[in-house]
């Protein structure tokens, strides 16, 4: 696998409070990973766990606090010039979880996709970008007339399709979807998991595919990574980790995936958010943990491997116990 | 035993300048006491209309404009608020779909607890006290929370403590509209195990409405589907989940992947649910049906019974598609 992007102990933090009480909160802490091309990550967690924060630092929409992002061979923090940063953004876009608020109510359709080409590819003259607007339009499984509907005409679906369209317009190598289909119904969801798909085998795209939905990413994604409070609990090939789940994070979540085709498992925990306002060493998630043991109290761990390519950061599982905190 | 409530041939209309739509067409069903009721569809089927029609919440440019909604025997239908205003909160209570945006985000939790008690008559402080305590605690929500505001507290315990304000005087319906949807699933999970242990504490109906049908199947007696403002299914969900009869249920439920077995690749549905201003001829599923045949673009199906279920499809009545 060639690598595409990597993220080496990605760090955001963000100041809140007064001058009264500083405080800090650790929204994304020392994370470390990457993309291969032709890939799909799925990135998953529960709200608040720092996978929306992870896509706008990789789309530097933020700057991250400390840690480098790489990408195909070039550290980002040397991208100076404006054509360096025009370049990065056309081959990492986004496609944004609410397809009603994310496209320009007044104008047709067709204006964002062209704009962008205009923008992204100066190149093209006026009659090779409506073509270009028309091809990513057949990719996505849009008439080419619906370039000259407005947004309101478009059902959910269709908007969400626009999204993915704009971004494939501007031949990216890595699209950031950031819940692209949590606003969708369900019987049209299948429908941009599949498109998804459709994109990394014929168009070779890499996509981040962040997600609260671990059937879905099941459905659709090579890889896996777990979020909890702002770090990495868990991440490797997909398959490896959803059959055996190491950290007991990971084996709550599955647990409390409702599937009607399983019996009910017996799940006490509340759900309860973690805590992310100044957070002292030790594993964030030894307050819902039912395994924890005293070094988990003060000592933070880190993501090792325990097969080649699955990683936890659990203390339990990296002494070679058998974590069985959750049954699913 | 008569039901507890008991909705026959409920028509909501949206009276829009360019005419009337139809958003809820001659929907029937009936709750027993203690009964769970999950109704599921997609966005835009009615289901909210449906909801808010069953508790008299209409605001225009809806109206209910044919049927009745009887509840412990009385019909609700036009009854003017004052009428009303004795049979909610006391008899039937809603949790509204969104706990971020319907609690008061300037009062605390117990002011607002506070406020409904004295609106339906308990105004005696140290009532008030004991009665906002015991129902946080029910939830299980320590009640020195009373004190907090709605931005001190996780969404989960919000949503808890909106269950928590619909049970203030124990009614025998409670009508939930999407509780759990901007839960994450631990939360959803925790929640829903929480709301089935307090209906069977107390013995309350449910009417539990919710896009994601995969996540009342462990928790609801029955299951309704709509579809473009028309019951589709209605039968046992064990029956449902084990046994779909209706296409489009059968559509709904290959369109969850699942995190078990082996992975294969799902259609979902194709097309999208119809515009209910201008709704298919004959049977409205039909544009996006695959077991579609001519007598469906013309005829409109009724419910027709299929061994325990209602089923509204022309091809399970006539027995051509099992």
């Amino acid at each position: 696998m060639t690598e595409l992007i990597r993220a080496d102990h990605l760090t955001r933090h963000f100041k809140i409070g007064n001058a009264l009480s500083r405080r800090t909160l650790h929204a994304v802490d020392d994370v470390t990973f990457a993309i291969g091309e032709r890939e799909i990550v799925a990135l998953a967690g529960e709200s608040g766990s720092g996978k929306s924060t992870i896509a706008r630092l990789l789309a530097r929409l933020y700057s991250p606090t400390s840690g480098t992002i790489t990408f195909a061979g070039r550290d980002a923090r040397t991208f100076r010039s404006r054509k360096d940063h025009l370049r990065y953004s056309s081959e990492v876009p986004m496609v944004f979880q609410d397809p009603f608020a994310s496209i320009n109510p007044v104008f047709r359709v067709s204006h964002g996709v062209l704009r962008s080409l205009k923008l992204h590819r100066p190149e093209l003259s006026g009659a090779e970008r409506q073509a270009e607007a028309e091809r990513v339009f057949d990719v996505v499984g849009l008439k080419p007339d619906m370039l000259q509907r407005f947004p309101y005409e478009l059902s959910g679906g269709q908007r969400q399709r626009v999204g993915f369209a704009q971004a494939l317009a501007m031949k990216p190598k890595l699209i950031l979807a950031d819940e692209p289909v949590s606003m969708l119904d369900v019987s049209i969801r299948i429908g941009l998991l599949n498109l998804m798909a459709k994109l990394r085998d014929s168009e070779g795209v890499s996509i981040l595919y962040i997600t609260h939905d671990i059937a879905s990413a099941r459905y659709v994604a090579d890889r896996l990574i777990v979020m909890y409070a702002g770090q990495i609990a868990e991440q490797g090939p997909i398959e490896d980790v959803l059959s055996a789940p190491k950290h007991p994070y990971t084996q709550l979540l599955l647990s409390a995936v409702p599937d009607p085709r399983a019996p009910l498992a017996e799940v006490t925990d509340r759900g309860e958010p973690p805590r992310v306002v100044d957070p002292a060493p030790g594993c964030r998630f030894r307050w819902r943990c039912p395994l924890a043991i005293d070094t988990c109290q003060t000592v933070t761990p880190v993501l090792a491997d325990l097969v080649p390519g699955h990683e936890v950061a659990c203390h339990v599982a990296q002494s070679g116990a058998e974590v069985k905190a959750f049954v699913s | 035993m008569p039901e507890l409530l008991d909705v026959q041939g409920l028509c909501v209309d949206y009276v829009l300048p360019g005419g009337a739509v139809r958003a809820v067409d001659d929907v029937s069903f009936t709750v027993g006491r203690g009964e769970f009721l999950a109704i599921v569809g997609e966005s835009g089927c009615g289901k909210s209309t449906l909801l808010f029609a069953v508790a008299q919440l209409l605001a225009p440019p809806a109206e209910v404009t044919a049927g009745t909604v009887t509840f412990t025997g009385a019909n609700l239908v036009g009854l003017t608020d004052k009428e009303l205003a004795g049979v909610r909160w006391r008899n039937m209570s809603v949790v509204m779909q969104s706990a971020m945006n319907a609690l008061n985000p300037v009062k605390s939790i117990g002011a607002q607890f506070k406020d409904a008690l004295r609106a339906h008559g308990v105004s005696e402080r140290a009532s008030v006290r004991a009665r906002s305590a015991e129902v946080l605690k029910m939830v299980g929500i320590d009640p020195v929370h009373l004190g907090s505001y709605p931005h001190q507290l996780s969404g989960g315990m919000r949503q808890r403590s909106m269950i928590a304000m619909a049970m203030l005087f124990t009614p025998d319906l409670i009508i939930m509209d999407e509780p759990t949807s901007a839960l994450d699933v631990v939360a959803q999970r925790a929640l829903m195990v929480q709301i089935k242990e307090l209906q069977r504490e107390f013995g309350f109906a449910i009417i539990f409405v919710t896009h994601d049908m995969s996540l009342v199947s462990h928790f609801s007696d029955r299951l309704m589907v709509m579809y473009a403002g028309q019951v589709d299914e209605l039968a046992a969900t064990r029956a449902t989940f084990e046994r779909p009869r209706h296409p489009y249920t059968r559509g709904l439920l290959e369109a969850f992947p699942s995190i078990r077995g082996p992975k294969t690749p799902l259609r979902g549905i194709p097309g999208n649910p119809p515009d209910l201003a201008t709704p298919p001829s004959g049977c409205r599923f039909h544009p996006r049906c695959p077991y579609v045949v001519d007598m469906c673009k013309t005829k409109e199906p009724e419910l027709y019974p299929a061994d325990d279920s209602m089923v509204r499809c022309l091809r399970i009545a006539d027995g051509s598609l099992t």
